[in-house]
């Protein structure tokens, strides 16, 4: 006979997901303000400054403004529209959302707990969701691909121009990134040698060279290409408000918005989280954590800080690159996903095998030493080319008219604007 | 009770209604176009048999191992079910499309319930995640304005509702004979016995030992690119052939696309 009360690993993995969620969610709210007040910085404003606790004059920075715009927000008017397909409309900001936070089962926000016997727990308790899942990088990548169902449908369903619009864009914005995207993990999954991603941190921890030195390449086209992922600024043409009144979620308003906002945020904290774990070496920092297994609270708490500060540094650059770039243009972003990208990621990715492939041999016949310095030098050299054969490729102008040139893949043809078209006319 | 009265059934009864019940039901639940109350009735009428055809099904099955495990692997495979009759059964092709992408997470469910996680990911990143999105992408740009009658009807309703009810029938009966000696489980303890016994001893490969949950995507790697070399490499192969092929096409398109115009242009 089973017992019916859940087991201890049942009951652990409850309180992970517990402490992620509200954990992320708080995150969320107040982050929010964060790129709030970091606007007003680059704007040189004062941003929101005055909320504190409510019904005292006490104010403490604004930092009572989260929960403000929280409630006002949630409870506003929910208003369907009449003209909206009423199942998909409600069914896709909980899509986005749900994926959202389901990508985070298999992201460590930690490396891991000392064991606690008082409890039970014989060994240590690794801070993820889902420890047995050997998959965790593509499980990522799965999750983030279901999340353009939440964009597509929203802007399907709104039966709205601006709203089908962003939703087009966006699906085709987000098809065209996640290669490169891939391009990036494959480089880190192979020199890592698995698809989880503790044990790619680990793997950064135990050689004390964080992926983005040992692929420079990868990391910056990682870096580009989750951006876009994100729909952040540079490539937030999804929801340019300049000229799609807020694209995919225009019809939206009240909770089912907040939702949508929510998990924008969520895919940038994501992304955050991804380019720390795997290219700027996780919770690993060079004399202060160590690299071993975690035998003391303090080892766990200095970790999770570490990881946790990256994080919020790569929040913040993101939000200052969102008020340093404009947005491009739909022929420029398809250019660079399909023209630069995708061959840079290739090249990162053949240099990062061939190392890998005769590193073995590399290290019986020269030493590890010889091998390492190899295996850094290489992607570095790939790297300088590539940059300078992107910087001859390119185009010297800045003029932002489009293209006059006749391939199949150019602005004239996808954007319609044919210029014997108008000849005829 | 119920489940007395389903062991009073012999098996070989229980799977002939099931498969006769899942024709006439789906049959009944194929749009086609009568319109009105006889549709809702035809639909109505087919959706109860269809339920009787699935718990008909469920009946003829095996049971997994603990209570928590069925339960989850009920719940994904009858989404997986459902959906898949959902997908031919819906009159917009947009919510086709978003049935069929249930149908891929709850197979994908299935997957990982029982150990195959690199399969059940896989199926996501590729069907649900590229392939569907391009075809919702092209519904949606297709039909901005409402339906053509043709796309509200299924050809040939009463032939693939059979054809289908007939497939099913067949596979229960192979899979469960597969599956009939020990009497533990439906398909997968078979595949996973045969992968035990013919994986390579490469490690420590006792039997017993948990292939599916282990280093799981490593020894899939080793088995890929061991035994199955060959067929990876002409996947391969084929994959760059077609990457090649629509580069000729695009490009010929192209100018195929601009001599006209040219000569469009000058000839006033």
């Amino acid at each position: 006979m089973q017992s019916l009360l859940p087991s201890l690993p049942t009951i652990i993995a409850l309180v992970k997901i517990g402490a992620l969620i509200g954990g992320l969610m708080t995150a969320a709210a107040y982050l929010v303000l964060v790129e709030r007040w970091m606007a007003a910085w680059v704007q040189d404003r004062k941003g929101p400054n005055r909320v504190g606790i409510p019904l005292t004059k006490i104010r403490l920075f604004g930092l009572g403004q989260p929960l403000a715009d929280g409630l006002k927000i949630i409870l506003k008017e929910d208003f369907t529209p009449k003209h909206v397909d009423k199942v998909l409309y409600a069914a896709a900001p909980l899509v986005i959302l749900a994926a959202s936070l389901a990508i985070f089962a298999a992201i460590p926000f930690g490396s891991s707990l000392p064991p606690i016997p008082a409890l039970g727990l014989e060994s240590e308790e690794p801070l993820l969701v889902a420890p047995g899942l050997d998959v965790g990088v593509l499980w990522v990548f799965a999750l983030s691909s279901i999340a353009v169902y939440g964009v597509l449908l929203g802007g399907w369903a709104s039966n709205n121009k601006y709203g089908f619009l962003g939703g087009l864009r966006s699906s085709a914005q987000l098809v065209a990134y996640e290669i490169p995207l891939g391009l990036g993990l494959l480089g880190v999954v192979l020199a890592a040698g698995s698809l989880k991603l503790d044990a790619i941190m680990d793997a950064q921890a135990s050689s004390g060279i964080w992926y983005a030195f040992a692929q420079p390449l990868g990391f910056v086209v990682f870096m580009i290409a989750s951006f876009a992922e994100a729909a952040r600024l540079p490539f937030d043409l999804p929801e340019a408000e300049q000229e799609l009144v807020g694209g995919y979620h225009t019809e939206y308003s009240g909770i089912k918005l907040l939702l949508f906002l929510v998990s924008e945020f969520l895919h940038m904290v994501t992304a955050a989280f991804l380019i720390v774990i795997m290219f700027l070496g996780g919770w690993h920092l060079w004399g202060l954590t160590g690299s071993g297994p975690v035998e003391t609270w303090l080892v766990a708490v200095i970790r999770f800080g570490v990881l946790s500060a990256k994080i919020l540094g790569v929040i913040l650059f993101f939000m200052l690159v969102r008020w340093s770039w404009p947005r491009f243009r739909f022929d420029q972003l398809m250019n660079l996903a399909w023209k630069v990208m995708l061959p840079l990621g290739l090249a990162n990715l053949v240099t990062v095998a061939t190392v890998e492939e005769f590193r073995p041999q590399m290290v019986t016949a020269f030493g590890e030493g010889t091998a390492a310095a190899v295996a850094i030098a290489a992607p570095w050299a790939v790297f300088v080319l590539g940059w300078i054969a992107a910087g001859m490729l390119t185009p010297t102008g800045t003029d932002n008219s489009p293209i006059r040139t006749h391939g199949p893949l150019d602005a004239e043809h996808s954007l319609g604007s044919r210029p014997h078209d108008l000849v005829e006319a | 009770m119920i489940a007395e009265l389903f062991q009073s059934i012999s098996p070989g009864t229980l799977l002939a209604t099931a498969v006769t019940t899942s024709a006439a039901g789906l049959w009944l639940l194929l749009p086609r176009g009568l319109g009105g109350g006889a549709e809702r009735a035809a639909r109505s009428l087919g959706g109860v048999l269809s339920l009787v055809a699935l718990g008909c099904f469920i009946a003829t099955g095996h049971r997994l191992g603990s209570v928590g495990e069925e339960a989850v692997f009920l719940i994904v495979s009858l989404l997986a079910v459902v959906s898949a009759a959902a997908t031919i059964v819906a009159r917009s092709p947009v919510y086709a499309a978003i049935w069929f992408a249930m149908t891929l997470a709850g197979v994908a469910g299935v997957l990982l319930v029982l150990g195959g996680q690199f399969l059940g990911v896989a199926t996501i990143v590729v069907y649900a995640g590229a392939i569907l999105v391009m075809f919702l992408f092209v519904l949606m740009l297709a039909q901005p304005a409402g339906l053509a009658p043709y796309d509200r009807v299924s050809n040939e309703p009463l032939l693939s509702a059979v054809a289908g009810a007939v497939l099913l029938g067949v596979l229960s009966l192979s899979i469960g004979r597969l599956s009939a000696p020990p009497a533990a489980c439906c398909a997968m303890p078979a595949s996973k016995a045969a992968l035990l016994a013919d994986a390579p001893s490469t490690d420590a490969a006792e039997p017993g030992v948990d292939l599916l949950a282990d280093n799981h995507v490593a020894r899939l790697g080793g088995e890929l690119f061991g035994r199955h070399l060959l067929a990876v490499e002409v996947a391969g192969v084929l994959l760059l052939v077609a990457l090649i092929g629509s580069i000729a096409i695009v490009s010929r398109g192209a100018t195929a696309d601009i001599e006209p115009a040219a000569a469009r242009r000058a000839v006033p």
